[in-house]
């Protein structure tokens, strides 16, 4: 779904828990009547379950629009290796092969991107532009972060994540 | 005396109490609670909650003493609060605290088991580990006739590149000449990380011809024979070389810049590595 320029895309939870409180709506307004005279509240409540994901994922994409020219402009390409906790709030542009994927279903990937010289996690707090699997080689641009904000090793918090060379699978 | 012989270190000893508090504290004040009320004490359960709570805590330490972090483990106070602020009934309350108990010592396990040993004193860095103490204590006499200023200046711009100030670093390196017995191998040293500066801060690509170290400075590299074969290797390892050996200078001669150095161990031993 594209919303003016932001191509919007809303997570599988989402969409699970939607139709699970509609499935539930539908069987309960159908044996309560209780449940059937409040349904001028209940159906705007069940699809703001699915608008308020949607507006999220579109505020949260559009923002990282407008941060992707400004990394493009100052991120510095370093290896993996050389990444560390000094350079904590630092811009990096890193390139590299996707080895690991997590939490794509909830929108908020994480990939484990390695280079020659090393591996790094790149945590996304919303969905890639482009849809990165396995093996593709990717550059990455974002902000060197700790895993847990004050404390862990250092991560990549990434602004965005562009193919360089599709994998064959 | 073997490795096997040697007794326990004390700070070992102090966790494995910890880890042993952790089931101890939250099973026993349950079972506490449920024979203080078998024997006709029938005191508020949610009270021997507490024995949960400061399991919940020692878990947490656990996991903050730890290099790598299990946000599962460090977050458990925060749910036992959640779990026994609110008053309970007495099965209830023996149901959740049992589970819970069985939860934390899972937990403990887990972290056992993923999460590694606590971190050594080299790893929270209060001192070097020990491949870099090594490579620090061999190059130290080849640098023996250093001044303090110029090895305050390899502090500085080793602190600089690590941080990710190329610019700085660049411009600060260009600007040494060395000093000491060896000091054609530091002005190279120092030219490496110029190089390599400049190249980061300008987004710019490897050149054909770059600075390397020669021959004869073999001896005081940590990585003295890089594959002729790969240029890149051999391009990245005389920046991990130079990176390295300026360290090394500035923790052996400039004792006022070590806990600057010590805080970027863990990247120095992945150069090491």
């Amino acid at each position: 779904m594209k919303i003016g320029k932001v191509e919007v895309k809303v997570s599988i939870i989402a969409i699970a828990v939607f139709a699970f409180f509609t499935l539930l709506l539908i069987v309960a307004s159908y044996y309560s009547p209780v449940v059937r005279s409040q349904l001028i509240w209940l159906i705007p409540g069940l699809f703001m379950l699915l608008v308020i994901p949607i507006a999220l994922n579109y505020m949260s994409r559009s923002q990282y629009a407008d941060l992707e020219p400004v990394y493009e402009a100052s991120a510095k390409t370093v290896r993996i290796k050389m990444i560390n906790m000094g350079m904590v709030g630092k811009a990096v542009r890193i390139e590299g092969v996707v080895e690991q994927i997590h939490f794509q279903f909830l929108n908020r990937p994480q990939y484990t991107v390695a280079d020659r010289s090393g591996a790094i996690s790149v945590k996304m707090f919303t969905t890639p532009n482009e849809d990165v699997k396995v093996n593709d080689i990717v550059e990455v641009l974002g902000q060197v972060i700790q895993r847990y904000v004050v404390t862990g090793d250092p991560v990549v918090n990434c602004i965005s994540i562009r193919k360089k060379i599709k994998n064959n699978d | 005396m073997t490795i096997a012989d040697t007794p326990p270190q004390p700070h070992r000893i102090h966790e494995r109490y910890l880890e042993l508090a952790v089931p101890g504290a939250s099973f026993g004040a349950t079972l506490a609670g449920i024979l203080a009320w078998q024997l006709g004490y029938e005191i508020n359960f949610q009270f021997f909650a507490v024995g949960c709570l400061i399991a919940s805590c020692v878990l947490a330490y656990l996991a903050w003493i730890r290099p790598k972090k299990d946000i599962v483990a460090l977050s458990t106070p925060i749910y036992g609060v959640i779990f026994f602020v609110v008053p309970t009934e007495y099965t209830v309350g023996v149901i959740m605290q049992l589970v819970y108990a069985v939860s934390l010592t899972i937990l403990l396990i887990r972290l056992k088991v993923r999460f590694g040993k606590p971190g050594t004193a080299a790893a929270m860095g209060r001192k070097l580990a020990d491949p870099l103490l090594t490579y620090v204590d061999q190059t130290r006499d080849a640098f023996a006739g250093i001044t303090p200023e110029t090895a305050h200046e390899a502090a500085v711009v080793f602190v600089q590149f690590t941080h990710g100030e190329y610019r700085h670093a660049a411009q600060r390196a260009g600007a040494q000449t060395g000093d000491g017995e060896h000091a054609a191998t530091l002005v190279r040293a120092f030219a490496v990380i110029k190089e390599h500066a400049v190249l980061i801060d300008k987004s710019l690509c490897r050149p054909v011809v770059y600075e390397v170290f020669r021959l004869e400075d073999s001896a005081l590299l940590a990585h003295p024979h890089p594959p002729a074969y790969d240029d890149d290797r051999e391009f990245y390892a005389a920046l991990d070389n130079a990176l390295l050996l300026l360290f090394s200078v500035a923790w052996n001669y400039s004792e006022a810049d070590r806990p600057h150095l010590l805080a970027c161990q863990a990247f120095v031993l992945k150069l090491l590595d």
